[in-house]
Parts: C-alpha cells; sequence; structure tokens
C-alpha cells in the first residue's frame, strides 16, 4: 500500500513540499493519509484517536518537511511511517486508560465468555481484544516490519520488553482465534 | 516428557534467530511444526488485513495551521526589517543632527548626542534577545507589536522634524520618548526571556 501511495508523489513534488509549497504539501498528505491512518488505527484505542494522530503527524511532517534529508519517496514512507508511530505510541503511553488495560486484556474477553462456546474470532476482532502495547508491537515488527531495537526506541522500552510484548500478543491472538491450546 | 518450544521459541525462529536446538526439535516434533506453521499463517493473515481510509478529511485544519504559522512567519519577518530600519534611522539622523547644533544649544545637543547613544545600544540590547522563530506567548506578542507600532511612529517623527528643522529641545524629546519605548521594549523581552527561559 505504501509502495503505491509512494509512486504516486515524484521528486519534484517533494522537492517543492520541502519549500513549503501548501499544493505540494497537500500532494504528500493525500499520498499518505491512508497508510498513516491505518498505523495509527492499528496502534491508537479509537477511530478518533487515530484521526488526530493522523492530523499531529502531517503537521509535524509538513514543518520538518524542509529538515527532510533523503531522497525519493521510499525514504519519505519510512519517515512518515516513523513519525505516525512515534504520535500514536505518544497518545497511547499518557492515555489516562493505559494503567486499566492490563486487567481489560486478561479479564475483558474472558469475563464475558461462554465457557461451553469454543473462543474463535476474526482476526479483526482478535487483534482489537489485544492491549494497545502488544498490538502496536504486534503491528510494527510483523506488518510494518520495524526491529525490535527500533519499536524499544521508539517505546522508550528495552528490547526484551518488545520481544515480550510480541510473544504475549501472539499467544493471546492464538487463544482468541481458537486455535490449540498449548505453549 | 516431551518440551515443546515456547512462542518466544517459535516468533525466534520465524525471525531467524532460533538456535540449533529449535531447529532440531521442529523437524522431530509435529505438534510444535504445526504451530510454526500457524504463526507463519497468521502474520501473513495480519499483513493482508485491509486497510483503513479516514473518515473525515483531515488537510483543511493541517492547512489552516501552516497557514496561520506562515502568517506569523510572514509578520515577524516584517517586524525585523522595520527594527533594521529604525536602527539606520538612528544611526543617519543620529549622526546628521549632532553636528548641525548651533552652540548655544551645546546642553540640548549633547542630550541628543546621549540619547542617540542610548538608543543605539538598546538597539543592540534587543537584537541579543530577539531571533526569528523564538516562541513568545500571546500577551508578550501583542505588547511586543504595541512598542513597536510606537517606536516606528517616534522614527517617523524624527525623520519629519529633520525634515523640518525642528529645534534641538524638541528633537531631544522625540528622542528621550524613543529611548523611553526602547527601554520598554527591551524590558519586555527580557521578562519573556526570564518566564519562559529561553
Amino acid at each position: 500500500m505504501a509502495e503505491l501511495t509512494a509512486a504516486a508523489l515524484d521528486d519534484l513534488a517533494i522537492q517543492r513540499a520541502k519549500t513549503g509549497d501548501l499544493e505540494a504539501l497537500e500532494r504528500v498528505y493525500r499520498a499518505y493519509e491512508g497508510t498513516v491512518y491505518t498505523l495509527a488505527r492499528r496502534i491508537c484505542r479509537t477511530p478518533e484517536e487515530a484521526e488526530e494522530t493522523l492530523q499531529e503527524t502531517f503537521l509535524e511532517v509538513c514543518r520538518s518537511m524542509k529538515r527532510f534529508r533523503g531522497t525519493g519517496a521510499g525514504s519519505l514512507t519510512a519517515w512518515i511511517k516513523r513519525v505516525a508511530a512515534s504520535k500514536a505510541l505518544i497518545r497511547i503511553r499518557y492515555e489516562k486508560y493505559r494503567d486499566t488495560e492490563q486487567l481489560e486484556e486478561e479479564s475483558g474477553w474472558a469475563g464475558r465468555r461462554d465457557g461451553d462456546v469454543a473462543l474463535q474470532m476474526d482476526l479483526e476482532s482478535a487483534l482489537a481484544r489485544l492491549s494497545e502495547t502488544s498490538r502496536a508491537v504486534v503491528w510494527l515488527h510483523d506488518v510494518e516490519g520495524y526491529t525490535h531495537e527500533e519499536i524499544a526506541e521508539l517505546m522508550g522500552k528495552t528490547v526484551s520488553f518488545s520481544k515480550s510484548q510480541l510473544s504475549r500478543a501472539h499467544a493471546r491472538l492464538r487463544k482468541l482465534l481458537g486455535e490449540e491450546d498449548r505453549c | 516428557m516431551l518440551m515443546h518450544c515456547t512462542m518466544a521459541e517459535l516468533l525466534a525462529l520465524r525471525d531467524g534467530e532460533g538456535s540449533t536446538t529449535t531447529r532440531s526439535h521442529i523437524a522431530a516434533c509435529a505438534e510444535c511444526s504445526a504451530e510454526l506453521e500457524r504463526l507463519y499463517q497468521r502474520t501473513a493473515a495480519l499483513k493482508a488485513l485491509s486497510a483503513f481510509s479516514p473518515p473525515r478529511d483531515r488537510w483543511p485544519p493541517v492547512r489552516d495551521a501552516l497557514e496561520a504559522e506562515q502568517r506569523q512567519a510572514q509578520r515577524s519577518r516584517l517586524r525585523w526589517v522595520g527594527l533594521a530600519a529604525a536602527a539606520a534611522i538612528v544611526g543617519v539622523i543620529g549622526f546628521q543632527a549632532i553636528p548641525t547644533a548651533a552652540p548655544a544649544q551645546d546642553l540640548a545637543t549633547r542630550e541628543v548626542e546621549a540619547l542617540v547613544e542610548e538608543s543605539q545600544e538598546l538597539e543592540q540590547l534587543l537584537a541579543s534577545f530577539q531571533r526569528p522563530g523564538r516562541v513568545v506567548n500571546g500577551m508578550t506578542a501583542a505588547a511586543v507589536a504595541d512598542l513597536e507600532d510606537r517606536i516606528a511612529a517616534v522614527d517617523f517623527g524624527i525623520t519629519r522634524a529633520q525634515e523640518v528643522a525642528v529645534s534641538t529641545d524638541a528633537m531631544a524629546d522625540l528622542w528621550r520618548e524613543r529611548v523611553v519605548l526602547m527601554d520598554r521594549l527591551v524590558s519586555t523581552h527580557v521578562q519573556q526571556v526570564t518566564y519562559v527561559g529561553q
């Protein structure tokens, strides 16, 4: 998806955007709004927060565009996604309900399920059941291709934390998806 | 009893970091091998999840904020140009005003000379506080803008006074007013720096 949208932006548009040209900056926005919003939706708790993250991301991107040293759409994609991930992670880090997510993950779904009914749901719903931190790590690592070192840096945590969150996320997904209970 | 792989070990294997022991176990254990396959499938399914589209266009608020910032930056640049022009006027008029004074007006002339010098010192001091892009709060910005407007008006008065050759006393009054306003402008910047630590 990112590659397709990035291809719509030529180097000239990127150079113009670097000068603060609003039309060129809008082209950058149009090329990446879906990418950024999807990333934000996967990390943030609500669609509204994802929208705010989208707006915050592009405000920063547009303000900092002149300092962007990369060449071509590929590096621009990586930079914009990094800004978006950072904004989304800051948001979940400081949300007031962060202290309750552990409880929510452990008891929220389990408390409602019928013991006789197989616990199975689609991946989209299962992903939404993860804690924000676990969901962020599994998305950034498995889908966006960030390394544990990069995730640790973005989250201000250790590499071990990132690895354990990924492991935890997959164990939880596996359970929610009704796969065999072994690991 | 056979120990199966943990999720962490399976993830390490998937990411090309698995140990030899884990690899050997996977090769021999159908259950763990199937688990690894499910992990691959789950990862592929995550990557295949559909993208979202933002429900509302968020470009207009971004554009509005950028335009407001550009206008603010432009105003700031114009103020700098205005101040630079004022500083130039201080130099030129000050230089012209002093030698043309009559001997009987020595006292007033010396006062003008001192006021011009003081004004120049305040200009230099002001320049050390001002830099483009420095954050100021709204109240300070309004106070600064007001003082700069008043200084510009005094500078205009000095220019006119020079053209019509007003008395040295009248010229001293104008320079005195300029120094007072410049002093207030510097104080405003000092307070801002002290308050926000910039």
